[in-house]
């Protein structure tokens, strides 16, 4: 490696990188109020809006579950003067693509174009949010394909495990519910439950905002208008609490036909705002999120031979925070992965991780940023989660000061609240030998 | 640029709503080291930050019978350390740097790419080039990576009932033919490659005038030049065995067939059809399949989607995919999926009785108008895309297409007649090789019957 470093040294002046700071700046709609972080671009005449409402799947009541999916792939069928077949030959006919789709929290969506095609595309999203049509026959049609969607989850083993896992953890939580729904659920909805839906939950005052591309502040603050004006000023949302901390959890065997069982575990995390969460993901990036270079994928993956891929990952969501582990391993080495995997755990948990280890996580965030800027579509995305998480406008500039301030004292207090393997929260899906698991459920089918 | 490239360019912004376009995508850089190594340069300023790839002419086609998967093989033994940089450290260090890897191996190719800040591509240049030539493959850490080769087979496949028709669908679809094998290789010869195969394949096929370099970002095109002249340029050339011209495949056997598995909840049927490759066209033919894929796939305004989702009701998703990058004969290949409450065999003699209707009247001018153009306004879009440059002049140099067919593609969909889509659509509909394949899930009268491709069940109660 040294040879190489030596070489590359030579050439550090030809290709240095320019300082890139992302100018944010915020419009706003003077009739509508909505507000949007625009980061303009002429280099290519391509426009990406992206946007966010507040409350997703979780609005959905016990016994409409798959309402807020359902609702939101409803809104590209038909709006306005357009019937379903229309809009999307309108879209088709301009390469305009406009979807929309439902997370836990929040509804999301967007449109992306080129500059020509501005007017009409700005126009199909006001259409798409303020005169959906929700006509009969196409929630029938869409129904169908979520129902075709339920059926892949059921033989989706990530899925089953995910499934069994948020069931436990989730409990008595609107997390623990189908985001598609159950057959059952899903077969019920109604076309005034989509319409109540969407009445009630696109408003102007729970909407984030994001555009990127080649579009001025001005045209964006009348844009901002014409397309949010029709909506009402306020949602009507359904309070949800946060998850309580899950204590012990039982561990869960989902038996499934096979030759490998799929592995998924849980500890409780950070949420987003928490002042320890950029140590947090040091941590985590060093035990798992590393790709090849995490402890982990050391450890099964590359001495072991045990499995083709071992992550983990820092997942909060609004109500609960959450590291998630996943791997997949032939049946019969199922015993010896999790006594890797809580092994390793363990040895981290117990002692500090090297200075060479913390300052390589270090690089790789702070190194990383520029990547996810690499189109309007991406930008446009990260702005709308900077303004939800309350991050600010200048979060780019003030990253790597974040991730860099971390100090050793920071990842053991972090280590020692969130890594223990003890706790760990665990499903396993498959045929696994060489475990003892405390329930033994079959797959979901329903 | 040239004044006649600003110019061009400036032409096609005004004029892209009008439909007429300058013979240009990417505007590319393309050199010839002396060595034989091709570079290309993509300039994209958009971020700091810069995609290379590295492409190697070798995929699974080149394998000798036997020895299926070697090639993917030895793609995850690139990773496992050279003379300089030891076991498992390059992604490490790409990683450090901020920066993804990472590689994949096909039919015709095998590629190994990196994303990075761009002053960074000096030092991922360099490895690249070191892993080219200076390679160390140990039994140490050769063996430990078959074992993960086979647990990714089976990931992909064994434990995947969409993985095992897919490998069925492919060998009945061209059997005997080196694109008929699966491209991880079929399990029993995986376990039996050893690692004197694998140094073997390296030093046959990893040689600087058998590979493409292609970067794309915030870069000059002189830098990249001069860069990669000191780095690759370095590499000796070598003599490399010419690639084998492909038999034709062997005559496919039952058209259709049917695959049940206990895990498959959501029924689907793939129809399978030989179609040309950009290698195999005759007079340019592939561009009107390119089209015709496109009218039939196309979302929700697709003609297949019209017919079977809309008006029938008997599908709730449909595809269509062609790709025409490839040394052989391709394929368009026809995906649909079942609406659950419906018959399979309802779908699939609706499906045979749509597209025979569509082939009988024929595409009207404004669907082919309609398809051209989404294809052509998709390479407008494409030019913001960092790694898509790397991915469409590395699929081209490697099957035997030029960097100026990349350029000229969007005049040459633009060129294509509605006779010729319709003239593809009669060929493909009324080819012999073609293989319908249905993903069913399985009765509890076949898994008591112990049907093959059924969960084992019966098979795994009988071995305990």
């Amino acid at each position: 490696m040294k040879k190489i470093l030596i070489f590359v040294l030579a050439w550090m002046v030809v290709f240095s990188a320019a300082a890139h700071a992302l100018d944010v700046q915020e419009v706003v709609g003077k009739k509508s109020g909505v507000k949007a972080w625009l980061v303009e671009d002429h280099k290519l005449p391509i426009i990406a809006l992206r946007l966010a409402f507040q409350g997703g799947s979780e609005q959905d009541a016990a016994d409409k579950q798959g309402l807020a999916v359902l609702t939101m792939d409803a809104l590209t069928q038909g709006a306005g003067p357009y019937g379903a077949a229309a809009f999307q030959q309108q879209l088709a006919d301009r390469s305009i693509s406009m979807a929309f789709s439902a997370g836990r929290d929040e509804l999301e969506g967007g449109v992306k174009c080129l500059t020509a095609d501005k007017a009409v595309a700005f126009e199909l999203l006001r259409l798409a949010l303020t005169r959906p049509r929700f006509e009969s026959w196409d929630i029938e049609r869409l129904r169908a394909q979520q129902l075709s969607g339920i059926r892949h989850q059921f033989s989706d083993p990530k899925w089953q495990a995910r499934f069994a896992l948020y069931s436990q953890i989730f409990a008595g939580h609107p997390y623990s519910q189908r985001r598609l729904g159950t057959t059952e659920t899903l077969k019920a909805l109604t076309r005034d439950d989509v319409k109540d839906f969407a009445a009630r939950h696109l408003a102007r005052d729970t909407v984030t905002v994001a555009v990127a591309g080649d579009i001025s502040a001005e045209a964006l603050a009348e844009a901002l208008d014409r397309i949010f004006m029709g909506l009402p000023a306020k949602a009507q949302l359904n309070a949800v609490s946060d998850v309580p901390d899950f204590g012990e959890t039982p561990s869960v065997l989902v038996r499934r036909e096979g030759t490998q069982t799929d592995l998924l575990f849980a500890l409780s995390g950070p949420k987003r705002d928490d002042p320890d969460y950029y140590a947090v993901e040091i941590a985590n990036y060093i035990l798992g999120g590393g790709g090849f270079s995490s402890k982990l994928m050391q450890e099964l993956r590359d001495s072991k031979g045990l499995t083709y891929g071992i992550s983990t990952d820092v997942a909060p969501s609004q109500h609960v925070g959450l590291i998630l582990g996943h791997a997949a391993v032939a049946n019969a080495k199922t015993g010896e992965a999790l006594d890797v995997i809580r092994s390793t755990m363990r040895r981290l948990y117990g002692e500090e991780p090297s200075v060479r280890d913390v300052d390589a996580a270090k690089d790789f965030l702070t190194g990383s940023m520029p990547l996810a800027l690499t189109s309007t579509e991406k930008i446009a995305a990260l702005l709308v989660a900077m303004q939800r998480e309350n991050l600010g406008r200048d979060y780019l500039d003030r990253y790597n000061g974040l991730i860099r301030g971390v100090t050793a004292a920071d990842i053991a207090r972090v280590l020692e609240r969130y890594f223990n393997p003890d706790k760990m929260a665990l499903v396993a899906v498959g045929k696994p030998e060489g475990a003892v698991f405390s329930i033994t459920r079959d797959l979901a089918k329903e | 640029m040239t004044l006649a490239r600003i110019s061009c360019f400036v032409f096609a912004l005004l004029v892209v709503t009008m439909g007429q376009a300058c013979a240009a995508v990417f505007y590319p850089s393309h050199f010839t080291l002396a060595n034989g190594m091709q570079v290309v340069v993509v300039p994209n300023h958009l971020s700091p930050v810069v995609s290379q790839m590295v492409w190697y002419k070798v995929g699974s086609a080149d394998e000798t019978p036997g020895k299926s998967g070697l090639a993917h093989y030895l793609e995850h033994l690139m990773f496992r350390g050279t003379a300089n940089v030891g076991p498992g450290e390059f992604s490490k260090i790409i990683a450090a740097q901020g920066g993804k890897d990472n590689a994949f191996t096909s039919r015709d190719y095998t590629v190994y790419y990196e994303e990075v800040a761009v002053d960074r591509l000096p030092m991922i240049m360099q490895m690249e080039a070191d892993r080219m030539q200076n390679l160390r493959i140990m039994k140490e850490t050769a063996e430990p990576e078959l074992k993960v080769v086979l647990e990714e087979r089976q990931q992909r496949t064994d434990n995947s009932p969409q993985g095992r028709f897919i490998e069925k669908l492919q060998g009945r679809f061209m059997p005997g033919h080196p694109y008929g094998r699966p491209i991880i290789g079929w399990k029993k010869e995986v376990e039996r490659l050893s690692v004197s195969d694998a140094r073997k394949f390296y030093e046959t096929y990893y040689a600087p005038n058998n590979a493409i370099v292609i970067v794309s970002g915030d870069v000059k095109v002189e830098d990249v030049v001069s860069l990669a002249a000191a780095t690759f340029g370095r590499v000796p050339k070598r003599d490399v065995p010419p690639r084998r011209a492909f038999r034709p495949a062997g005559k496919v056997g039952e058209e259709t067939f049917v695959y049940r598995d206990a895990r498959i909840e959501q029924a689907e049927i793939l129809w399978r059809f030989e179609a040309p490759s950009y290698a195999t066209q005759k007079e340019g033919n592939a561009y009107a399949y390119e089209v015709l894929a496109e009218a039939l796939d196309a979302g929700e305004v697709g003609l297949l989607y019209k017919k079977l989702v809309m008006d029938l009701g008997i599908a709730s998703e449909v595809g269509a995919g062609y790709d025409p990058d490839a040394r052989g004969d391709a394929d368009l290949t026809i995906a649909v999926s079942l609406r659950p409450g419906q018959s399979y065999k309802k779908l699939q003699d609706a499906l045979r009785a749509t597209l025979h209707d569509i082939a009988e009247k024929g595409i009207d001018p404004k669907s082919v108008d309609d398809a051209k153009r989404r294809l052509r306004r998709a390479a407008i879009f494409a030019r913001e895309g960092l790694a898509v440059p790397g991915h469409a002049f590395g699929m081209a140099l490697t099957t035997g297409s030029l960097v100026s067919d990349v350029e000229d593609w969007p005049d040459r969909i633009d060129a294509v007649s509605v006779d010729e889509v319709n003239g593809a659509l009669r060929e493909m509909v009324a080819a012999k090789r073609q293989v319908m394949g249905a993903l069913l899930p399985s009765s509890r009268a076949s898994a008591l019957k112990g049907r093959k491709g059924a969960s084992g069940l019966l098979r795994g109660a009988k071995a305990k």
